[in-house]
């Protein structure tokens, strides 16, 4: 470092230090377009290109044999008419409210736990575990808990008297597993999240607040929660996102069975495009999906302003 | 500094491993070997087909076979996906219901060229067989083999019921009251508190062994359950079979077979379709969660070989046409984008030949469709002490066997029925409504 | 320690209860998945739930890995398929670090130009950027499939990691906000003894920013591990298959229609290996990392 602070001794006059010297702005065009390139190149071809396309396989009728045929706006139509799209749209909004409620919930009260009882590094540690695994994996573990006949649950439901249920086959029960079994595995990733958010809270405002007489779950609501608000608003938008598109668990575990009981937007879209080989449709739905999702984020980001820190 | 050699330098490792393993699934070394991919679904077929292929390699040293399995309930769909992909198998099991999909979009070869050319000998295989799949002139695959579907039963549980086996070889069958049938799969279920099905007091809630367990996943044709029962109550899928184009789900005798088997369910001699496990019929006869099943002929190695549990079969109930078994055949296509067709042709014509059928029979998994190898196949079967009777006496009288629908659009009819039932057995729709949508449905995809 | 009441003493072993059964209800599933690979698959309907397995075997690892002929796995309950889970396990490293090493330098590269230096069409370029945050990736999915297809890629590596080897949006923001943060100082200092920004970037910056770049590391690192449709479309062939598509068809090929649960539990197990260890050996960074993922 001495090296750096002699340097400017030995050259002829330049700019004060607090300015950079203007010749070397010249020379940025070219070094940034060349620290772009790759960047670039793999969003024209993997991302704009394939967008552009998308757009315009959506206005087709396609099945990947035979070339593409133009259909206008048939495949917007026939979503808005066709019946099981808009149930999708429901079965994925009904697990999105169930999985989010709960990981919500339960992410903050145990956050909030550890903030102030336990910083046990092995115990984040062995909650981000789910989170590492894929969910595939996630899914097939706990389908073999849940089976039937040979499943964990039900064992243990036996042995406290209750008799068989059918997780994943029956209609009511099927999506509220799945959306409990996402839960499972992101309890862990969001409950950390929180915590690491709970962390910038100065701990002399539960001081003070404790001189003052306050148990700890006066403060957990009165201090803790408001002061979290734009951390949890962005978890929230961030999961909102994530959660439309599950697939993963719900292609291994119930194909969208029962009678589509479980069959989310994202599986029917790739339904209708790898097994129906419908592109054109399949694409008109994903831009459909798109769109929702926009509306959702920018709904969520207006109010995501609205709440601005309370640590000042 | 540190960090860039080091991340640069995993990425040229992992860059390296990744081109040397940059090759696709090419099937050529640059000696002429040539290694074809064939595909089935039949596991326990796997090592019968096995013998085949290294009879066949000894024949032609200069091409391999490459098995390739996948259950039956993904097989058509990786198919269809990989056949889409261009990377479908070089040769694949066929069946009689799928074939006119994959010949409408120009995905398997006609084999009729290379059967003329070569002086196949078709009369010998079953009478029927080969003519199934010719259409327009062309045919799309050489029979490989045949089945019928009879009944499974516990023996020691039906002899626990004081049911007599005797009686088990003349059940009759209707819609309305069930007839012998009803009354055995009453008498054979027993609940939780060892009252059975046909006692006061039996609680449906509480079932520990079911009178009967069905495969309510059967596809357009109810092949192992409702079909059987459909038919036999009369029931006829189609205007006309092979390639009609209008579907009868509406029949109220289809109605009413549904509706009886759904009273099944609700009584509690059938398990809860809503409970339905991952474990197929066969593991839930073996477990002995249930006494008696449906099951077709290429399960019979399974259960017959079974050395915990005594299993048996006995005929199809009779219904009010009489007694009717879904018998079905399989060939073996070859896929239009292979790049081999002349040696896929080869083991194609093998597959068919008296020698590989013959190595197939003697392996007693299955039915081949040769008649001289059908033959041997029910000597092995007999010789490890399996009686396929059951089977025999079904196939035997004329007019007992039906096809399945064999028309175009099968994967979407498929679909559609299945989707359909799977509304009624879970009590969200009535049958008649359900298949009154599911005909409307069908029949459109004609228009 | 302050003097506690009765009801903060209730209170605390409540919370820590409610601590101990989180974690409990996390590690008994994977526990089980385990216990169950180590099980004989015809043992699996004596109705027996504890603990340990009463005839533990490795037959089920060993069927998974292709260690056995194909007579010896159907016997123990397989279907005989010729699986190679350590194939699969190889084609999932690759697949991991090839997309983690890319997208991480590439990225790393375009947030720093983004965050430092100045040109014409700056703005345009990190607005496009975050603009397609927002797009979902099922919409790019199915015309990457195709371009991928035409390509003549499929089933080959270059294929799996094409959409995701040089770019993602969020990696952009994330670096490019974080470039934003470090003190301008150090970088005008060594611009002023003669360095060029390149030399900078590699020499100045970088071993600068250890803690960002191994944030995005991991979290590409997880995604990858995990990403499921892609490759399962992609990478049909045994050669390219990963072990998330592998699982998926391991399921498919059950015998008699009915999952290979043993089969199924010991491949499950092949897949939490390598996060366990991640989490054995770097277990804090990774804690913290999660955090600075969110807050910042």
């Amino acid at each position: 470092m001495t090296v750096v602070q002699t340097a400017p001794a030995s050259v002829p006059a330049l700019d004060p230090p607090d300015r950079a010297p203007r010749t070397r702005r010249k020379g940025d065009g070219l070094t940034a377009w060349a620290f772009l390139l790759p960047s670039i190149v793999g969003f024209a071809v993997f991302f704009v290109y394939p967008a552009v396309r998308g757009v315009y396989y959506s206005t087709t009728d396609w099945n990947l044999l035979s070339p593409p045929k133009s259909v206008g706006l048939a495949n917007y139509r026939a979503a808005i008419h066709d019946p099981e799209f808009w149930k999708s749209l429901r079965v994925t909004t009904y697990f999105v409210v169930l999985s989010l409620v709960a990981q919500l919930a339960i992410g903050l009260v145990l956050a909030g736990i550890m903030h102030r009882l336990l910083r046990s590094v092995m115990v984040r540690a062995v909650l981000l575990l789910p989170w590492l695994v894929p969910n595939v994996t996630i899914g097939l573990l706990w389908m073999w808990m849940l089976d039937t006949n040979l499943g964990f649950a039900n064992h243990l439901l036996h042995s406290l008297g209750h008799g068989t249920e059918g997780f994943l086959t029956d209609p009511n029960l099927a999506l509220p597993s799945i959306a409990g079994i996402t839960t499972w595995a992101g309890i862990g990733y969001i409950a950390l999240l929180f915590y690491a958010g709970m962390l910038q809270i100065p701990q002399d405002v539960y001081q003070s607040a404790q001189l003052d007489g306050a148990g700890e779950i006066r403060m957990f609501f009165g201090i803790t929660l408001p002061l979290l608000r734009p951390i949890i608003a962005l978890v929230l938008v961030v999961s909102v996102i994530g959660s439309f598109q599950i697939f993963d668990v719900v292609a291994v575990t119930t194909a969208g069975g029962p009678v589509g009981l479980t069959k989310v937007i994202y599986y029917y879209i790739y339904e209708e495009a790898f097994h129906h080989f419908r592109m054109g449709y399949a694409s008109a739905m994903a831009l459909c999906l798109a769109l929702v999702l926009g509306v959702l984020t920018w709904v969520q980001m207006r109010l995501l302003r609205a709440s601005t820190s309370d640590l000042g | 500094m540190r960090r860039a050699p080091t991340l640069i330098g995993t990425a040229l490792l992992a860059a390296a491993a990744a081109l040397s393993a940059c090759s696709s699934s090419s099937s050529d070394s640059s000696n002429g070997n040539v290694t074809l991919r064939y595909a089935l679904w039949v596991d326990t077929q796997a090592p019968a087909y096995q013998d085949c292929a290294n009879a066949f390699h000894a024949d032609h040293p200069n091409i391999k076979i490459k098995i390739e399995q996948t259950a039956w309930a993904e097989y058509w769909t990786n198919l269809t996906t990989e056949v889409t992909a261009g990377t479908a198998p070089d040769v694949f099991t066929d069946s009689v219901a799928y074939y006119p999909d994959f010949q409408a979009n120009n995905q398997i070869v006609d084999l009729e060229p290379y059967v003329k050319r070569d002086h196949v000998d078709l009369s010998h295989f079953r009478p029927g067989l080969a003519d199934l799949w010719v259409r327009d002139g062309k045919r799309y695959g050489l029979p490989k083999d045949w089945d019928a579907v009879a009944l499974v039963y516990n023996a020691k549980l039906v002899q626990a019921a004081g049911v007599d086996p005797a009686s088990l070889q003349n059940l009759t069958w209707n819609p309305t009251d069930g007839g012998d049938f009803e009354k055995l799969i009453a008498k054979l279920s027993v609940d939780d508190h060892g009252r059975r099905g046909d006692q006061p007091g039996f609680d449906k809630n509480h079932v520990k062994t079911y009178g009967i367990v069905l495969d309510l996943d059967a596809g357009a044709g109810g092949q192992t359950s409702w079909g059987n029962l459909a038919v036999a109550n009369g029931f006829q899928f189609l205007d006309k079979n092979p390639f009609g184009t209008h579907y009868k789900y509406d029949d109220p005798k289809l109605a009413e077979t549904i509706a009886w088997i759904k009273g099944l369910q609700d009584k509690g001699y059938l398990g809860r379709y809503s409970q339905h496990s991952s474990l197929g019929s066969d593991a839930v006869l073996a477990s002995g969660r249930a006494a008696l099943g449906m099951a077709g002929s290429w399960m019979a190695s399974t259960y017959l070989s079974n050395k915990k549990v005594d299993f048996a079969f006995a005929p199809l109930p009779a219904g009010p046409a009489g007694r009717h078994t879904a018998s079905n055949t399989l060939s073996d296509a070859i896929y239009a984008g292979g790049k081999h067709k002349d040696q896929a042709w080869e083991w194609v014509k093998f597959l068919a030949s008296p020698k590989c059928q013959h190595l197939v029979a003697k392996r007693a998994v299955v039915f081949p469709a040769i008649k001289s190898a059908s033959d041997e196949a029910l000597s092995a079967f007999r010789s490890q002490h399996m009686d396929m009777q059951a089977f025999v006496t079904e196939t035997s009288q004329p007019g007992a066997s039906f096809l399945l629908p064999l028309t175009d659009h099968a994967a979407d009819v498929a679909e559609t029925v299945q989707n359909g039932l799977d509304a009624v057995w879970l009590g969200q729709d009535s049958p008649g409504d359900a298949l009154k949508k599911v005909n409307d449905h069908v029949n459109g995809l004609f228009k | 320690m302050p003097h506690l009441t009765t009801g903060q003493r209730v209170g605390r072993t409540v919370a820590q209860l409610v601590v101990g059964v989180t974690v409990v209800l996390t590690v008994f599933p994977v526990l089980w998945m385990v216990r169950t690979a180590l099980t004989p698959a015809g043992d699996l309907f004596g109705d027996s739930y504890g603990l340990w397995p009463h005839h533990p075997t490795l037959i089920n690892f060993k069927r998974v890995l292709g260690m056995t002929s194909s007579a010896a796995a159907r016997a123990a309950g397989g279907s005989g398929a010729q699986l190679d889970f350590l194939l699969y396990l190889r084609n999932s490293l690759i697949y991991t670090i090839v997309i983690v090493v890319g997208q991480t330098l590439s990225c790393a590269m375009a947030g720093y130009a983004l965050a430092r230096l100045r040109f014409r069409g700056r703005t345009a370029v990190f607005g496009t950027f975050v603009g397609s945050l927002m797009i979902p990736p099922i919409f790019t999915l199915l015309p990457n499939f195709a371009l991928v297809k035409q390509l003549g890629w499929l089933d080959t590596f270059p294929g799996l990691v094409a959409p995701t080897l040089l770019m993602s949006p969020f990696s952009v923001f994330f670096l490019r906000q974080f470039f934003l943060s470090i003190p301008r100082e150090v970088e005008e200092a060594a611009l002023l003894d003669g360095a060029s920004r390149a030399r900078i970037f590699w020499s100045v910056v970088l071993p600068m920013s250890r803690a960002p770049l191994f944030t995005i590391s991991l979290t590409l690192a997880v995604w990858s591990w995990k990403d499921f449709l892609w490759p399962l479309l992609v990478g049909r062939a045994e050669n390219t298959r990963v072990l998330t598509a592998a699982l998926g068809v391991f399921l498919q090929q059950s015998p008699n229609a009915e999952p290979d649960w043993t089969g199924l539990m010991a491949a499950s197990t092949l897949t939490v290996v390598p996060p366990l260890l991640l989490l054995i050996f770097f277990g804090r960074r990774l804690v913290d990392a999660v955090g600075f993922t969110g807050v910042k």
